[in-house]
């Protein structure tokens, strides 16, 4: 085991359970990395995740305190969790695209409006991959999975002039950020900001699942053909790109978002709000 | 003491704070959205955090995300937002975490009549969320006084047990006003037999222990005790598994935890019943408070008849049920909830008849018709509320 997992991570839970050539691990050891970097020990971080390949794979890795919420609704227990614990101790989640922009949208937005403090690590294989690879909504249009055997059809909420990233800025996400797995410490940069803003933080994570995703949407279960995929359309923010050349989906990557600590962290506006009302009734 | 006039919403509210609650999280919904507005206010006095949440969903998964943390909290709705606890439910269930859940039955089903008093939830209660293995307590106050009471009480089952309890009230008892008496220093809680106890917090490494026993502090994160809490069959140490055998003892404990302490749990009033009586009425709530009156009216003619009220349903009391009776179970529904328990639990040679009404209380009148005719071994007339022959 390597420096990071034998200081942060369960022997029990090493090598993961996810596929070989899964992108997961990429992720996790990103977010572990940037951990690590900001100087934060096993006690500072309570780490939450929810349902699927994310959910599954990474929880209780952590060597410290490890809570899985059912699917979606992490969201909304983690709102409840951040109001109990001291403000110092942070909480991150690895959650899933299904997760994260389906079946726990209305409760992912809420947390945003409230700004609660926050860090989301959105692991997007694309689509429903634990349940053996149906398309969800960052699917890229066209592409099959066992659900759109004729091609992803509905609008999505990465193209067509939609962004979920700005749909969680106008909701009041005080951190934004993109990159996919096979980007390097710009992206442990990315996750270290999210970490450190007082407020709701996400980091969209697009990664390759070779097992169901490649195997449908590319015909080839090789990491190498997924990889190279991700590679071509890994575009950062300020790159240019031929978009009609491309004509595909593409990840713009970098910080999309950085609003940190400009205001009132939900938890702490309710403790403070709180003890003003009981200063007055004393 | 404080004695006042006031409503099962307050006392509901009063009950939770004296029981240490900190945290509530509701959506609003007659007939219990008084709770939450009487939280938003008493709360913050005594340092605790009031929120309405996006929808019940996300309600008791705040709730039970707080309790995770080390808060004592509650959450409050009715039918339709009851439904929709069954997920954060299950989970609480499953993760053994303290917390409290008030339901203010109305009519349903779905919307149904919003400001009438109903019992439509009382099997919903016993099996809130889907799966099965496990073992859910609920109790069912009929006064505001009682509202009080148990609701102190359902904190303190709640922390014992690890498990969400649920106050199954109704319309009548929460909106209704009474008398209700506040205990305000520890001496007089204790005195009114109240009883509080702190949260622990589970040092581990066993958070899930294969045993029956209580008093096992739950899971609370934040302390770096490598906790590990979450929807899946857990090993004793919280890792999710797959093994079955995990599984069995998972499911034994959340099932024999409370069956094997149900003395614990059992509440209920029995009245008349010392000469064996040929009819018992049976009921819990606002319902019970007629059919008291009722028994008592029968008694004064000379009628051998007796009343057994429930004051926890969950898990069923069937040793209560020793009288070879004809039992009348009577209750704010039409298609007959209690009646089958009765009849499952009660000696061989009895009968059970059901008399359901709903939005509405049954009168005394109506009760002495049947009663008299129950004795007399007549039919009981066919109403729209009768259902003979259970
Ligand atoms: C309420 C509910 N609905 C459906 C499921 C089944 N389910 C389990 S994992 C999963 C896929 C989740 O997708 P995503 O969040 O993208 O995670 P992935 O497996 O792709 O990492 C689903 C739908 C569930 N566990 N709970
Ligand atoms: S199914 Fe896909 S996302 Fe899930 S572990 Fe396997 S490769 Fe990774
Ligand atoms: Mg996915």
């Amino acid at each position: 085991m390597d420096y990071l997992a034998t200081k942060y991570l369960r022997p029990r839970k090493i090598p993961s359970t996810a596929c070989s050539g899964c992108g997961l691990g990429q992720i996790h050891k990103k977010v572990v990395k940037a951990i690590d970097e900001l100087g934060l020990d096993v006690g500072d971080v309570v780490w939450g995740t929810g349902i699927g390949c994310a959910g599954r794979q990474t929880f209780a890795t952590w060597k410290g305190d490890n809570f899985a919420g059912t699917h979606g609704r992490v969201y909304a227990l983690a709102t409840g969790l951040r109001i109990a614990l001291p403000p110092n101790k942070k909480i991150i989640l690895t959650v899933g695209d299904g997760d994260a922009f389906g079946i726990g949208f209305n409760h992912l937005l809420n947390c945003a409006r409230r700004n609660v403090d926050l860090t989301v690590i959105v692991c997007d294989n694309l689509g429903y991959m634990s349940t053996g690879g149906q398309y969800g909504w960052t699917t890229p249009e066209g592409y099959r999975t066992d659900s759109s055997p004729y091609g992803m059809w509905e609008p999505n909420w990465m193209q067509g002039g939609r962004d979920v990233l700005n749909i969680l800025r106008e909701a009041g996400a005080t951190f934004l950020a993109r990159h996919t797995s096979i980007e390097g410490q710009e992206a442990v940069e990315s996750i270290k900001k999210a970490i450190l803003n007082k407020g709701f933080s996400l980091v969209h994570m697009p990664y390759p699942c070779v097992t169901n995703f490649a195997e449908r949407a590319l015909g080839s279960r090789r990491p190498a053909v997924m990889y190279k995929w991700f590679k071509e359309r890994t575009v950062k923010l300020n790159e240019r790109v031929d978009e009609k050349a491309l004509g595909d989906i593409y990840f713009r990557t970098g910080i999309y978002y950085d609003a940190s600590n400009s205001r009132p962290e939900f938890a702490e506006a309710l403790r403070n709000r709180v003890a003003e009302i009981q200063r007055r009734f004393r | 003491m404080k004695r006042t006039l006031d409503t099962g919403n307050a006392a509901i509210t009063e009950g939770a704070i004296i029981a240490g609650c900190r945290l509530f999280a509701g959506y609003p919904i007659t007939p219990a959205t008084e709770i939450a507005e009487n939280m938003s206010r008493r709360l913050p006095q005594v340092g605790g955090y009031y929120l309405q949440a996006e929808d019940e969903l996300a309600a008791l998964h705040i709730c039970v995300g707080a309790s995770l943390g080390g808060l004592k909290a509650m959450t409050a709705t009715s039918g339709p937002g009851y439904i929709l606890y069954a997920d954060p439910y299950g989970w609480a269930i499953g993760s053994e975490i303290p917390v409290v859940i008030v339901n203010a039955q109305r009519v349903g089903p779905v919307s149904g009549i919003t400001g009438a008093p109903g019992q439509g939830e009382f099997y919903l209660s016993r099996y809130p969320t889907q799966g099965g293995n496990f073992e859910t307590i609920v109790l069912a106050p009929n006064s505001v006084q009682e509202a009080f009471t148990l609701t102190v009480e359902a904190f303190y089952l709640a922390e014992r047990f690890r498990t969400p309890v649920t106050l199954l009230a109704d319309q009548l008892v929460t909106d209704g006003w009474e008398t209700l008496i506040i205990p305000e220093t520890e001496e007089e809680i204790q005195a009114m037999g109240l009883k509080v106890i702190p949260r622990r917090i589970n040092e581990g490494p066993e958070f899930y222990p294969a045993t029956d026993e209580i008093d096992i502090p739950p899971v609370v994160l934040g302390h770096n005790t490598g906790a590990a809490c979450s929807d899946w069959t857990p090993t004793a140490e919280g890792y999710d598994t797959e093994e079955v055998e995990w599984q069995h003892k998972h499911a034994y404990r959340l099932i024999y935890k409370i069956r094997n302490h149900k003395d614990l749990i059992t509440r209920y009033e029995s009245y008349f019943l010392e000469d064996d009586p040929e009819v018992i009425l049976v009921s819990y709530g606002s319902p019970s408070r007629v059919v008291k009156s009722a028994v008592k009216a029968a008694r004064e003619k000379g009628l051998k008849v007796g009343g057994l009220r429930l004051i926890s349903l969950w898990p069923f009391p069937d040793e209560i049920f020793t009288k070879t009776a004809k039992y009348l179970s009577v209750e704010l529904n039409y298609d007959g909830q209690l009646v089958r328990e009765v009849q499952r639990a009660m000696p061989k040679g009895s009968e059970v008849h059901f008399m359901g009404k709903c939005g509405e209380l049954p009168t005394v009148a109506e009760l002495m018709e049947l009663i008299e005719a129950l004795i007399k071994g007549q039919p009981l007339k066919a109403k729209p509320w009768e259902m003979e022959a259970w």
